[in-house]
């Protein structure tokens, strides 16, 4: 076991956290073993437990303490409401943005601020990850659904960008207007009573038949399955992506974390650090998407039982 | 009388086209068959010479015929997207939708001449994101995504100077477009990456005793009782259970319908009214044609005194999935 | 010209469902072999290649059952199950052909059964939907 050259990024929280939690998060978080924490409301516009300059402070608290830290925009930008709250952070003077929409690229280009393209930019070749560098990224992530021969082929042409995958947590798949939890308790949205309070790792949506397959998570909808790329992280350092992304969870992200820094400084084995991981995470383990299938399969699985 | 906007049909095959331009469509849109475009169905879409075919008889009649390459080029094989772009061009169309940034970028500089109209797939859903694809590439026109009410839709038009082209009748899409992965999560292949979505040969039906169970790649997304109707195993409109209750807890199979908006419409200088459905065959391009041509000219004469006829309500309430219409986002409660 | 809004009496599903199927269905299988000859069936025979096909005239008590190879259509005597099969009363069945009625609508107004291989469904409908009528004589029955 060698060490391998990837940094260890925390991405934001992506369910609705009270206040409370979420500084108490960050508190631990600023002492866990990261490169880089993204932080800030990337999913829903009514989630205002932080205002945009509570995250802006908290962005410059951690900075000042010595970590990388990004700012990470909403997602889904419809009102004039969203676009300020996204101008205030573009404006926030030190911190680089993440940003999830061509509005985000346009006014972190117009203020020459350097950005982070995220996964929901939906850069799925050379030529478009070539011009996000051209308006200002400086690292990028490639869609959840990509596969790892379509992403080495984009890196082997030696973009000049650092690379992120996401590598753990379950998977943002979709944005709506339409809020799927505000529905579940019949509930408009515009009243929705921050019943995602309620729901730290979001609602599960299972089959008739009891499979889990979906998170709802307001108008977010996620995998239930942990997407869990820690077997595969000496691939991707092999292929040259630069960073690997954890998810934030309601519990045991230190353990995560732990557990990636682990294998990244090559102090323990893929296999074992995934055991060790066992029964701390929401939804079954897959990794569909990195091998080329359909995200919700596990090919672990698969092989052991063919072994 | 104020100007009305582009009414703007399906055409997955060259009987559709014409059966469109027939009954008063302004523009078709149309895609090659291959997975350059979000309806890469067997059977459908346009070879070289039904394309060809396609565009001279709209030409013949006065009408717009728009190519959608409107999936993203995957990893380092990009040629066929650029291929598919150059081809378009030279068959004269008079524009192309695309969505990937890469090929708009391809398009603005191989052929600055040619009409480039924002993809819904592209996810521009405010009008920063429209002005960047303006400035980076002169896109003239812009799908908005099926996610913002009336209001909404008002105020990207006033700050913008691109055409703003939004979505009038069809089937549902309750996630914004280009961002939505669960097809691939069940398959392996999405509207992004093949431009499929919930597609055929992952599809199973399966018959046990009364019950009809619909399989999308072995995961049960819904299943029916005798005489409950059956439809298509779109995974979003299924039936699932969550914390106990089993309803369709993403959406029910409805189509978006406007004819109740479309003085409004109007009145906020949309400038084109899309039709989904290339997949559909001529008789459902035919029926909503003429529907939607008479209704726009009525709503454009008549404006606050319109009112949708019965007729009309009718013929398209019988096409819509799940024979259910709704106004979606366009109308606040339902979201 | 619309097609009239009958269901056949059960009578003639009783007497036809004697008769043999087999003259009905070798006039379909030449026509459908002319049209492609032709070139206004676009057909892709690859992709129809060893399947084997049913279309049931439920009111009529007639079932067409035919399969195609790499390069025409056959009658199918076989007593295999078919990969798709098409069910509607014989009124239905015209108003799809002839374009009055989406395929789709009738489908989800459970006029129209479709079972087996929906892949297949799918290509044979969009094959049907891609016929250009109009450059035959059948143009004049035709809807649209």
């Amino acid at each position: 076991m060698s060490a391998l050259n990837l940094k260890l990024t925390l991405g934001p929280i992506l369910f609705f956290w009270s206040r409370d939690e979420v500084f108490k998060f960050y508190e631990a978080a600023a002492t866990w073993p990261l490169d880089t924490i993204y932080l800030g409301e990337a999913v829903c516009s009514r989630r205002q437990q932080l205002r945009t300059s509570d995250w802006i402070t908290l962005a410059h608290q951690l900075s000042d303490a010595g970590k990388q830290v990004v700012l990470s925009c909403q997602a889904l930008l419809e009102s004039e409401s969203d676009l300020k709250r996204l101008r205030k952070l573009v404006d926030n003077g030190r911190v680089t943005l993440e940003v999830n929409d061509l509005g985000a690229a346009k006014l972190a280009r117009d203020a020459g601020l350097p950005f982070v393209a995220g996964t929901h930019m939906n850069v799925y070749n050379s030529s478009t990850l070539s011009l996000m560098r051209t308006l200002g990224a400086t690292r990028w992530l490639p869609p959840v659904e990509m596969d790892r021969d379509t992403l080495a082929a984009i890196l082997a042409t030696r973009p000049e960008l650092e690379t992120e995958v996401f590598a753990w947590g379950r998977l943002p798949l979709a944005f709506s207007a339409r809020c799927f939890t505000a529905r579940h308790y019949n509930l408009s949205k515009d009243d929705c009573q921050f019943k995602c309070l309620e729901h730290p790792d979001g609602l599960t949506l299972a089959t008739r038949e009891a499979q889990g397959f979906l998170t709802i998570n307001g108008i977010q909808t996620m995998s239930d399955g942990c997407h869990a790329l820690l077997p595969y992280l000496a691939e991707m350092e092999a292929m040259g992506v630069t960073a690997v992304r954890v998810s934030p969870q309601s519990a045991h992200t230190a353990e995560v974390v732990a557990a990636f820094r682990a294998v990244i400084a090559g102090t323990q084995s893929a296999d074992a650090a995934m055991a060790g991981l066992k029964g701390k995470h929401a939804g079954a383990a897959v990794d569909g998407y990195w091998c080329g299938s359909a995200g919700i399969i596990n090919t672990g699985d698969t092989l052991h039982a063919r072994a | 009388m104020p100007k009305l906007p582009e009414l703007v049909c399906p055409a997955g095959s060259l009987p559709a086209l014409k059966t469109a331009i027939d009954h008063g469509a302004d523009a078709v849109y149309m895609g090659l068959k291959n997975e350059t475009n979000a309806r890469n169905f067997a059977g459908l879409n346009f070879d070289e010479k039904s394309a060809t075919a396609g565009i001279r008889y709209a030409r013949d009649k006065g009408r717009k015929v728009l190519m959608a390459i409107n999936t993203f080029a995957q990893g380092v094989d990009i040629l066929r997207w650029q291929r598919a772009v150059d081809q378009a061009a030279d068959l004269g169309v008079d524009a192309v939708i695309l969505a990937d940034l890469g090929l708009m970028d391809y398009a603005s500089r191989r052929h600055p001449n040619l009409r480039l109209h924002m993809s819904v797939q592209s996810s521009a859903t405010n009008y920063e994101a429209v002005n960047l694809a303006r400035d980076l590439f002169g896109v003239q026109r812009a799908v908005l995504p099926r996610v913002l009410t009336l209001d909404q839709v008002g105020h990207v038009i006033r700050h913008t100077d691109v055409e703003i082209e939004v979505f009038g009748f069809g089937s549902l899409c309750v996630m914004v477009e280009g961002r939505c992965l669960l097809s691939s999560y069940a398959t392996g292949e999405s509207p992004n990456t093949h431009g499929v979505c919930s597609p055929a040969k992952f599809v199973r039906w399966e018959q046990n005793g009364s019950t009809t169970s619909a399989r999308l790649n072995d995961i049960l997304i819904d299943q029916y009782g005798q005489n409950e109707p059956a439809g298509y195993p779109t995974l979003c409109k299924g039936r699932f259970e969550v914390q106990g209750d089993t309803y369709y807890a993403l959406e029910e199979p409805t189509s978006l319908n406007v004819l109740e908006m479309l003085p409004q419409i109007i009145d906020i200088s949309v400038s084109a009214i899309k039709v989904e459905g290339r997949q559909r065959s001529p008789a459902y391009v035919a029926q909503v044609t003429k529907t939607l041509r008479e209704a726009i000219d009525t709503a454009g004469r008549e404006m606050q005194r319109f009112s949708v006829k019965p007729a009309w309500q009718a013929a398209l309430g019988k096409l819509a999935e799940g024979q259910q219409q709704t106004l979606g986002a366009y109308n606040r409660p339902w979201k | 010209m619309r097609v009239p809004d009958i269901t056949l009496p059960p009578i003639i599903a009783s007497i036809a469902g004697k008769l043999p199927a087999t003259p009905p269905t070798l006039a379909l299988v030449t026509a459908l072999n002319q049209l492609v000859k032709r070139g206004v069936l676009p057909a892709e025979m690859e992709l129809l290649a060893g399947k084997r096909f049913e279309v049931d005239v439920l009111d009529a008590g007639i079932k067409l059952r035919f399969a195609a190879d790499e390069s025409r259509f056959k009658v199918d005597a076989s007593a295999q199950a078919p990969d798709l099969r098409f069910a509607a009363n014989l009124a239905d069945l015209a108003r799809m052909m002839l374009r009055e009625e989406d395929p789709d609508t009738l489908f989800f107004n459970r006029k129209l059964v479709i079972e087996g291989d929906t892949e297949l469904g799918l290509i044979v409908k969009n094959l049907l939907d891609s016929v250009d009528w109009s450059e035959t004589p059948l143009a004049r029955f035709m809807a649209v």
